[in-house]
């Protein structure tokens, strides 16, 4: 993995954290500093050097790989090749990337100071959509409208495509024990091809070097996430949530394509490379505070853009498809719906952040947006019993402190975030999932207990175990501690926005107190299962698993202590080594990639110019891509009476802390069974019931947009019967009152019938030339008469012509 | 001749089924639509793709009827070539797909299916403008009688609807024609229906007199579009007619109309056309969003489709009616892609059908459990219809509304800070608000849609209980307890794949290399958006000199005119 390069031991992270308060405030000042690492102004964005060809693997070894599938599913192969396919064109692609990575930004990228030597090149595949639209004559003139299947490759695209293509690798080899249940139908192969088109149309996305191939990948990866949440397609919730997600998504895809034109009305291009130069001008008015010189179309643009972003990263309004997605199986909830596609909101934000920098609106509707989705939706899933949905509520709201962090100008922050949430949250899903696999799809709280004490658990419970921790924010020792904070701390120094700031800070303690109830509940506790509602087919594939898994079946017989079983006949199945060794990897990686995200007092000792640039990893990979650019006012507020990063740093070791502490009393302390807490004690009101039923939003847009949608739909189609089509009908029943030609041209004389119609032609053309060669005379051009007069008079040639 | 072997192999071939005993009709039917295929190929060889200044090639002509000054004349440039194209492609996919579906009357089918086919290829061939009617009048009798023989239960009504429907339209259309024709006639004293000629009398018109004939012209070809309130015909004729007729319908006839408005109503009347851009927009909009809507609400699967075209062919001619370059790619490439993707999906409910005897989602679901590799096809072509990035549709609906969007004219040079046009929008009359209209279209599209496919392809598996319907004059209702008629096997059989690869490579592959079409598509378009650009900046100029901004217009106008003029 990335970490890798970074041989740090978890000691020495303990240790460098807690001296960590000094550089720490360094890192809140990363996104102003590491714009220094940006390239010179009005090169922003490009070409800067060249990648060799075979860049172009990233993105098409998924793709072969997705043809590969498909070949195994035309051929009927029902063993684990199409995994095997997979696994190995996605760790090519990987290792692709990590070349890449090694030639954008020099190869030691990592925690040093080499953001500034980092290039960003453009390879090129094939023109796509490329035409022309000026009246210009000569041939061989190049096309005004240029969209080639290029690619654009710098820091903050390595950035993205280093966590897309490894975590995909890595759950790819996951799924390919998860899947075995569906290795007998073409299913498994069918999973495999849309898993590998997603990572293709991911790459589009992220590397596409213009608007309109990212809208590729952005609509693509819509179409695989489609798929898979339908994977289950017989399952009419499945097929529901499908739909929906891809709805949802076409509402802000509208958005984005209208930023697409607007974007080339404006520019007269949507390459990057040549976009992002023609930004710096209006950049640099931003920057000196002049927005009002900035025109309003310019303005507008990354509001559009952000309405694409909302809906493809599930943020308010468009949010309900995410916790609906989860019907889909758990690889691809934790790839698609955790770790990557639903970021591609975030890139696209971060992508275009100088353009976002120029609107007065934007930035501020992406901060309160992301903030607002943070709360709601941690307050929803502090409501919910089903732990994959807390998961993806926990996503939603995790998605909008990413948001929260790009709107408060804080890019470093939410593009840290991004990597570090693409990890934990990764990690998250993969072990619900393997309590989901083992349970037979059992995934309520309340009837699992304890499952850290039962053989075979181990793995899972520790990745678990660390996956909460990062995702509540575990102060020192978690990359998602710094990486979240990073985003507080860029709120509460944000004068404008400080309220954000709080509300984030109120967020990461529910999230704190969410995420340990679900692991108290389900990992600590009595052991307690019951075998959710798959049980049969389980018990289908269970022998089969053991055909390949390496536990013996006396490895997860239950022993005696076991008292309360729902089914005498289920037994839990522990997961196999794919499980074991991808969870025990990811938990290893997420503390690998503690120091990426942060300098660890490294900041002071560059020396040179730069040196409070804080050149931790991620800050320089963000800083010397087009999201390195200089907000406009670099002042920061106070908050508690220290710098904004120091106090927001306290307040959120304070607020995770207690939130831990908080669930540990109710749902560890205070349970004595799987299914009671002392928590169900608590009596709100109706808050707890109507945050449980996700605050009836769900029912309210039905409501709202749906039915009345709905409605409207019958009502045009009454309309069309009766009315459009009534008229016609209507107008249709003169000529029938009138004579009997309608049933005569049914008798089936049909030959009979086209003789008349040519003769009535015939008869039209001969009568208007008799009709007309005498009136040569009156033919002075501006003559208003004929037109109504003889034009009424052919219309009346001709129905007389044809009706015999 | 080159083009007249193209219409004549498809007529030779309904003549010697007519001659030929029944048992031959179908290897002759297949070679009959087949040949057209290998003399379109060579001729694709021929053909000057990126030239002719949007000239005319293979040309031939011959007097025909001299007094009239009618002649035989036909040509074609590349918009005309990919339309053909679509034609003899499809040809062969209606009769061999009709193999199985078909088994009454054989004759008379695959005769007037070559018959439609000859008169098609007749109408995109057609230089002179009473060939080009007679071709467009004579699609009507094959189609009519498809319909009627071979349709479902409603079949008799929904042709002669059909029938007269389009045909009342389209004497107007005849009307407007002939009356420029006689106003030419009456200027040089002698007839002609010539095409450039005719274009040129009527660009001289008033603009009054324009409209006319701009409205005469459009009630024909809106009917066969269709366009939004005279479209009641379609999912009547769709829903009755055979598989083979509808892919016909749907994929070349619908394409009369717009082929029609963009070979005559703009080539004759651009002011016309600039003056009612707004509305026939707001039309399409409606269109787009209304036929949507009532898609969402079918329970019928074959009128959805119906419907959807309806809806589809609201943003084909928003293209046409941005009047730039872009718009005009835009909607030649979508009357294609319109033709491979709906066409196709028509074929798949076809194929359905005979299996299930009914088309009711109601009775149907969860298809995939049932036929993988149908399900596979249907998502592809769906996608494609979607207007999914990657497939065909995406690339026409792009460049529609991208048309409609960039032609905002003086709207842009409002919105822009100093009153000057941004470098990417053009002259026009439509512009980001209309498109943004039509835009939420791409919404409604992927409701319906998927709508469909979660009823039909996903979902628990429902086969209707039994399925002898008694739909139809044609087939025989074998009552296997599987719902399936003899013969077919459960999923899709090799001759059903082996129609809808081709039709599938072409979505993705136009999808993902539009490019090379695109680029052929340059000159004819460039010249017709020219022509709109230099009579828009006609029209503006008397009006903005009296408006006492000399400066701004004056400015305005030339950089315009250099854009429009310098060829």
């Amino acid at each position: 993995m990335v970490g890798a390069t970074l041989p740090i031991s978890i000691v020495e992270l303990l240790l460098s954290g807690a001296i960590a308060q000094s550089g720490h405030d360094a890192a809140g000042h990363a996104a102003a500093a590491a714009s220094h690492a940006a390239p010179a102004a009005g090169s922003l964005g490009a070409v800067t050097g060249t990648l060799p060809q075979w860049t172009l693997l990233i993105p098409f070894l998924p793709l072969l790989g997705c043809v590969l599938c498909g070949v195994c599913a035309v051929l009927k192969i029902r063993n684990k090749l199409p995994a095997l396919i997979t696994v190995a064109c996605l760790a090519g692609a990987f290792a692709a990337t990590v070349g890449a990575y090694m030639q954008t930004v020099g190869g030691s990228g990592g925690g040093g100071g080499g953001g500034h030597h980092a290039q960003a090149a453009v390879v090129k595949a094939w023109d796509w959509i490329s035409f022309h639209w000026r009246d210009n004559p000569s041939p061989s003139a190049a096309p005004d409208f240029v969209a080639n299947f290029s690619f654009y490759v710098d820091s903050l695209t390595c950035l993205w495509m280093l966590f897309v293509t490894g975590l995909a690798t890595l759950i790819g080899l996951y799924a390919s024990e998860y899947m075995a249940g569906d290795l007998k139908t073409a299913g498994y192969a069918r999973f495999y091809a849309a898993f590998c088109l997603f990572v293709f149309s991911m790459a589009c996305l992220v590397m596409g070097d213009n608007l309109l191939l990212l809208y590729l990948g952005w609509e693509g990866v819509g179409l695989c996430s489609y798929l898979l949440i339908g994977y289950f397609y017989k399952k009419p919730s499945a097929v529901a949530a499908a739909k929906k997600a891809f709805i949802m998504n076409r509402i802000g895809d509208f958005g984005l394509s209208m930023g697409l034109m607007l974007t080339y009305v404006q520019f007269g291009t949507v390459e990057y490379a040549k976009l992002f130069p023609m930004v710096q001008g209006y950049l640099d008015l931003a920057q000196h505070g002049k927005m009002s010189e900035i025109p309003w179309m310019v303005q507008v643009i990354p509001v559009l853009f952000t309405l694409g972003a909302f809906g493809k990263s599930a943020q308010l309004p468009l949010y309900v498809w995410l916790p609906d997605a989860m019907e889909g199986p758990t690889p691809v909830s934790a790839l698609i719906h955790a770790a990557t596609m639903v970021t591609a909101g975030v890139y696209l934000v971060a992508r275009f952040f100088p353009l976002y920098l120029c609107s007065e609106w934007a930035l501020p509707i992406v901060a309160w947006g992301g903030a607002l989705t943070a709360l709601l939706a941690a307050t929803i899933g502090m409501a919910q019993f089903d732990i994959k949905r807390i998961m993806a509520y926990s996503t939603v709201s995790q998605l909008g402190f990413m948001f929260a962090g790009l709107g408060v100008l804080g890019a470093v922050g939410g593009a840290s975030h991004v990597f570090t949430h693409a990890f934990f949250k990764a990690m998250l899903f993969l072990s619900c999932g393997a309590v989901m696999h083992g349970f037979a799809g059992q995934l309520d709280l309340r009837k699992l207990s304890g499952v850290a004490w039962m053989p075979g658990w181990k793995i899972v419970t520790l990745a678990m175990f660390v996956g909460c921790l990062n995702l509540a924010g575990f102060p020192f020792i978690t990359a998602g501690f710094w990486s979240k904070d990073m985003i507080i701390g860029d709120a509460m120094g944000n004068h404008g926005l400080q309220a954000i700031g709080w509300i984030l800070l109120f967020t990461a303690g529910l999230t704190a107190y969410y995420t340990f109830r679900v692991f108290f509940r389900v990992f600590a506790g009595p052991v307690e299962y019951h075998p959710g509602d798959e049980v049969h087919a389980h018990a289908d594939d269970h022998g089969h698993d053991h055909g390949h898994g390496e536990h013996a079946k006396g490895d997860e017989t239950h022993d005696g202590s076991e008292s309360r079983h729902a089914s005498e006949h289920f037994h839990p199945h522990a997961p196999g080594w794919a499980i074991n060794i991808v969870l025990l990897t990811l938990a290893i990686a997420s503390f690998l990639i503690i120091p990426l995200v942060h300098p660890f007092g490294k900041a002071e000792n560059t020396g040179d110019g730069h040196g409070h640039a804080a050149a931790f990893w991620s800050a320089t990979m963000v800083g010397s891509s087009t999201a390195g650019v200089e907000p406009p006012h670099a002042e920061h507020a106070k908050f508690l009476g220290m710098t904004a990063h120091e106090g927001a740093m306290y307040a959120s070791i304070a607020v995770g802390l207690l939130g831990i502490a908080v669930a540990f009393v109710l749902h560890y302390v205070g349970r004595r069974t799987a299914a009671v807490s002392k928590a169900d004690a608590i009596r709100l009101g109706g808050v707890q019931t109507a945050a449980q039923h996700k605050w009836y939003v769900d029912e309210l847009y039905h409501f709202l947009i749906v039915m009345p949608l709905r409605v409207l739909s019958h009502i045009f189609h009454a309309f069309d019967k009766l009315i459009v089509d009534g008229l016609v009908n209507l107008l249709g029943w003169m000529p029938r009152g009138a004579g009997h030609t309608v049933r005569r041209t049914q008798s089936g004389v049909m030959h009979d019938y086209a003789l008349r119609m040519a003769g009535g032609v015939a008869l039209i053309v001969l009568a208007i030339w008799f009709l007309n060669t005498p009136a040569g005379d009156g033919d002075d051009g501006d003559a208003q008469p004929p037109p109504a007069a003889h034009a009424s008079v052919e219309r009346a040639e001709g129905v007389e012509g044809v009706r015999p | 001749m080159m083009l007249l072997m193209l219409i004549a192999m498809p007529l030779m071939g309904a003549l010697l089924i007519a001659a030929a005993p029944e048992s031959r009709t179908r290897a002759i039917a297949t070679i009959g639509s087949l040949a057209p295929v290998a003399w379109f190929a060579w001729l694709c060889t021929r053909f000057n793709w990126h030239g002719g200044g949007g000239g005319m090639q293979f040309e031939y002509a011959v007097g025909w009827f001299r007094p009239l000054g009618v002649t035989f004349t036909v040509g074609v440039d590349s918009v005309a070539m990919l339309l053909i194209g679509l034609t003899v492609l499809l040809g062969p996919i209606c009769v061999i797909g009709s193999y199985t579906a078909i088994s009454d009357r054989i004759r008379t089918y695959y005769g007037w299916l070559l018959v439609l086919q000859a008169a098609m290829t007749g109408v995109f061939c057609a230089r002179d403008v009473i060939l080009f009617y007679i071709f467009f009048e004579f699609t009507l009798v094959p189609m009519y009688i498809l319909i009627n023989l071979y349709g479902s239960t409603n079949r008799k009504a929904a042709a002669t609807k059909f029938f007269l429907y389009t045909f009342t339209g389209s004497l107007f259309t005849l009307a407007g024609l002939v009356y420029v024709a006689y106003r030419r006639a009456a200027v040089s004293g002698e007839w002609t229906f010539g095409f450039e000629e005719l274009a040129q009398t009527c660009r001289m018109f008033t603009a009054s007199e324009q409209a006319w004939v701009f409205w005469a012209m459009l009630a024909g070809f809106a009917v066969k579009v269709p366009l939004f309130p005279v479209h009641t015909w379609l999912p009547l004729a769709h829903t009755e007619a055979p598989t083979a007729g509808s892919v016909v319908l749907a994929g070349v006839l619908l394409k009369l109309g717009t082929y029609g408005l963009y070979r005559f109503v703009l080539q004759f009347c651009p002011v016309a056309a600039i003056e009612f851009a707004p509305l026939l927009a707001i039309i399409c909009c409606i269109g787009i969003l209304y036929a949507g809507l009532i898609c969402w609400v079918q329970t019928d699967v074959k009128k959805l489709v119906a419907y959807s075209s309806v809806s589809h062919l609201g943003f084909c001619i928003l293209g046409l009616f941005a009047l730039n370059a872009t718009g005009l790619q835009g909607s030649v490439l979508y009357m294609i892609n319109h033709g491979l993707s709906t066409g196709a999906l028509f074929l798949m409910i076809g194929m359905m059908y005979e299996r299930y005897h009914t088309r009711n989602m109601k009775e149907l679901s969860g298809l995939a459990a049932k036929m993988p590799v149908w399900a596979t096809f249907m998502v592809i072509f769906t996608m494609a219809s979607v207007g999914l990035p990657g497939t065909n549709g995406f690339v026409s609906e792009f460049m529609c509304l991208f048309g409609a969007f960039q032609a905002g004219g003086a709207q842009w040079k409002g919105l822009s800070a100093d009153g000057s046009m941004p470098v990417g929008g053009t002259l026009g009359v439509l512009g980001p608000y209309i498109a943004m209209v039509a835009g939420t279209g791409m919404i409604v599209t992927a409701i319906y849609l998927l709508y469909m496919l979660g009823r039909v392809v996903w979902g628990p598996l429902v086969e209707p209980a039994g399925h002898g319907h008694g739909h139809g004059g044609h087939g025989s209702h074998g009552h296997d307890p599987t719902g399936h008629k003899g013969g077919l096997p459960t999923d899709l059989g090799r001759r059903e794949i082996a129609l809808l690869v081709p039709l599938a490579a072409l979505c993705i592959g136009i999808g993902l290399y539009p490019s090379s079409v695109l680029e052929t598509l340059r000159e004819p378009t460039r010249a017709t958006a020219s022509l709109m650009a230099e009579t828009m900046n006609r029209m503006d100029a008397p009006k903005s000199e009296p408006a006492g901004k000399p400066v701004a217009g004056v400015e305005g106008g030339s950089e315009s005119v250099d854009e429009g003029v310098t060829q």
